[in-house]
């Protein structure tokens, strides 16, 4: 009897999370007072990241000296789930932290465009699209997220190569001789939560579809049965069946088993991030910034023209809710003013959206990376829904496992794209 | 648990109140007679009506309002086409359906280990306390220790590679991986059922056992001829608990063994409303997965204690 009353207990409590969500689902009314500020994050709490909020803090106080700024810095696996229940309440915090992409557009009934507001930032910062929707901003961009090749130039000089070849071929004839030589495989890949399919559609998109078939893609013209698209996920398919990749990759984390093996000289290229983890200042721990190269995607199609993909990471934006957006919006002006954003990056790793960033100390990878930023696009992953993402996750385990055909998967992302 | 120890004072409290005020048999008295119970119920009502039965009925009016765009509208019974149409949330409930299958494995393992331990087995006193020790240890740790042992170029496989035997994927083969995470939450949690039946072996007739011993018994003929008909209410708490224990606490394993993969093979119900609230933004559809996910376990739970209260008649 007790338990069973304890069970009922747990899951009506469990219901009352939920229904209390719901409850509220009417206009948002606002919170706060007007001299205080709530910003919600997964960022403020980490060490690395007290230098850029201390910058941020003081940005704004010599703009707004009488309003207090209160960082909340939620842990990010529950980040979205909270943050749900406020946006179903109508109230909650007055500046938010979001991913961009579909994080940001999913979500963007709750938040204020900030057009109005951000104009002179416009040309500093880069990475804006990622926190636009139908034409309207919505966030200012603090961090570039994107997924260069890294690659390790040890493995590549004990195998005689310079550096990892120009077209794929060659770059998958230079992964045997590298693993004949040294035993490492040619990708490092951790596929368990379903990333390495959003990583390797992204990295390897600009070598493999047109230029007009990837500025489609981007604009929601995505085409699912175009021989290009289709190419894309048969290298990943055929990857995973030559043995290019990494062992158990279905059951290995990208984050971090995956990047441990790269960095512990057991692949010789990974598809990784550019900010906050697996970047090129995680890697520093184990392998010294001169021994970590960057590369673009090798080309597939001779018609496709290899660029860096990287989109807005992560952004503040502003609650619809909040008393005065006006204000609001300046804190997220001095969430990304160029001396906060430099503190990010020098303590965090982060390529900060502002481009005029001095980058020059930070090793040759972090050089190619800013230096493809110019001719980069945005990533064809993050163009795609969540619910696609999800989906794309299971099929691309399905595709490693050998349990399904590439013409199945095109056939059910093509279907998910359309609804979702 | 709280509120049923609350609810029995409830209950004890009026009885003794309403000895006291007959005695006085008094217009007044009889009014507040009637009062009392009423007055002093009201808390215990309260408690379970505004924190557990309004926030209930909350969430499944919930549950036939959209998501996203069609916020707060009215849709009928579309959120639960959308997980009937839904593969992984029949994935979901087909690991349910797994669970009650394995169940008497898991049940089965802690009996057998408790008897072994009862019968004296050579270093039961250590046994004692190192099958119990896992209960102590929390999902997460559990999982990330898992994670290691099972991991493709782990210790395990590398054991089957001594062996001569090929390495197999426990947490990417997606017919492997559902019963490497229950292996692992029975693993988890078997000592507390260990601990049930050592009671329940306290109070074993050991007359019984000798008298079987005198006629010459075997071990099995022990145990199945005096320990398990002994036995029977023990093994019967044990199955409601471990059955509420499966559905129930399986999230954190889950979440950090296999985040719901390979292929989406060891989605639980549990899991997949918090992806589609968390991760998909999409209250309502959780809301009605919630829904049926309660459903399963009324049904559960009403079947279980029918079960009990039977098994309490017998004695």
């Amino acid at each position: 009897m007790k338990q069973r009353t304890s069970w009922l207990a747990a899951l009506a409590v469990g219901l009352a999370f939920t229904a209390g969500c719901g409850s509220a689902s009417g206009p948002g009314s606002s919170t706060g007072s007007g001299d205080k500020l709530v910003v919600w994050d997964w960022k403020s709490g980490d060490a690395k990241a007290a230098g850029y909020v201390e910058k941020a803090k003081a940005d704004f106080a010599k703009k707004h000296p009488g309003v207090t700024v209160e960082f909340v810095a939620q842990p990010f696996d529950q980040y979205y789930t909270l943050l749900g229940a406020a946006i179903q309440a109508g109230k909650g915090p007055d500046v938010i932290l979001f991913n961009g992409g579909g994080q940001i557009r999913d979500r963007a009934d709750a938040l204020a465009p900030l057009d109005s507001h951000v104009g002179d930032d416009k040309q500093r910062l880069a990475g804006w699209d990622a926190f636009t929707k139908d034409g309207k901003v919505y966030a200012e961009p603090v961090t570039l997220q994107g997924h260069p090749i890294y690659y390790n130039k040890d493995l590549y000089q004990k195998a005689g190569l310079t550096a990892p070849a120009k077209t794929l071929d060659e770059f998958i004839g230079n992964c045997g001789v590298i693993t004949q030589k040294t035993g490492a495989k040619c990708f490092a890949l951790g596929n368990k939560e379903g990333i390495g399919i959003q990583f390797w559609l992204s990295a390897l998109g600009s070598a493999v579809l047109t230029p007009q078939e990837y500025d489609d893609w981007i604009a929601g013209k995505r085409n699912w049965t175009s021989p290009d698209v289709k190419k894309i996920f048969e290298l990943w398919q055929q990857a995973g069946a030559t043995g290019l990749n990494t062992d158990g990759a279905n059951s290995t984390a990208m984050f971090n088993d995956a990047f441990a093996s790269f960095n512990s000289g057991k692949a010789a290229n990974i598809i990784g991030l550019m900010s906050d983890v697996g970047h090129w200042k995680d890697f520093a721990e184990f392998l010294t910034p001169e021994k970590v190269g960057v590369t673009l995607a090798p080309q597939v199609n001779p018609a496709a023209k290899p660029s860096l993909p990287y989109d807005g990471g992560i952004g503040y934006a502003v609650a619809k809710w909040t008393k005065d957006p006006k204000v609001a919006a300046d804190l997220v002006r001095s969430l990304t003013s160029t001396e906060a954003l430099k503190a990010f990056y020098l303590d965090g790793g982060a390529i900060a959206s502002d481009t005029s960033i001095d980058t020059s100390a930070g090793g040759p990878a972090v050089k190619t990376i800013v230096s493809e930023v110019k001719t980069g696009k945005p990533a064809l992953h993050v163009a795609l829904g969540s619910k696609t993402v999800d989906l794309m996750g299971r099929l691309s385990q399905q595709l490693l496992s050998g349990s399904i055909t590439v013409d199945e998967v095109l056939q059910q992302l093509a279907a998910s794209d359309k609804t979702g | 648990m709280a509120a049923q120890s609350l609810s029995a004072v409830d209950a004890a409290v009026p009885a003794s109140t309403a000895g006291v005020t007959s005695a006085r048999r008094n217009r007044r008295g009889s009014r507040a007679e009637r009062l009392a119970p009423l007055v002093l119920l009201a808390p215990a009502i309260l408690i379970i009506v505004g924190l557990r039965l309004w926030p209930l009925v909350l969430g499944v009016n919930f549950s036939f309002t959209g998501d996203g765009d069609r916020n707060g509208v009215a849709v009928g019974l579309d959120n639960y086409l959308t997980l009937l149409g839904d593969p992984l949330f029949r994935t979901a409930l087909r690991n349910v359906g797994l669970l009650v299958l394995l169940l008497p494995v898991a049940v089965a393992i802690p009996g057998l280990l408790a008897t072994f331990i009862y019968l004296k087995v050579p270093g039961h006193r250590l046994y004692r306390g190192v099958y119990f020790f896992p209960a102590v240890l929390s999902p997460v740790i559990v999982g990330a220790i898992f994670n290691l042992l099972l991991a493709f170029d782990g210790p395990l496989n590398a054991l089957l590679g001594g062996l001569g035997l090929g390495p197999v994927d426990w947490l990417g083969d997606p017919d492997v991986a559902i019963f490497a995470v229950v292996g692992v939450h029975v693993w988890a949690t078997f000592g507390m059922a260990l601990v049930v039946f050592l009671a329940g072996f306290a109070t074993l007739d050991s007359s019984l056992l000798d008298a079987a011993k005198v006629d010459g018994a075997s071990l099995t003929q022990t145990i199945w001829h005096v320990i398990i008909p002994s036995l029977s209410r023990t093994i019967q708490f044990v199955f409601v608990t471990t059955m509420i224990g499966m559905l129930t606490s399986m999230f954190g394993l889950v979440y950090v063994m296999t985040s719901g993969g390979p292929e989406g093979s060891t989605y639980l119900p549990e899991y997949y409303v918090w992806i589609q609230q968390g991760q998909l933004n999409q209250p309502a559809l959780a809301s009605a997965a919630s829904t049926v996910l309660f459903l399963i376990m009324l049904v559960v739970g009403l079947a279980q204690v029918a079960v009990l209260r039977r098994a309490g008649k017998e004695e």
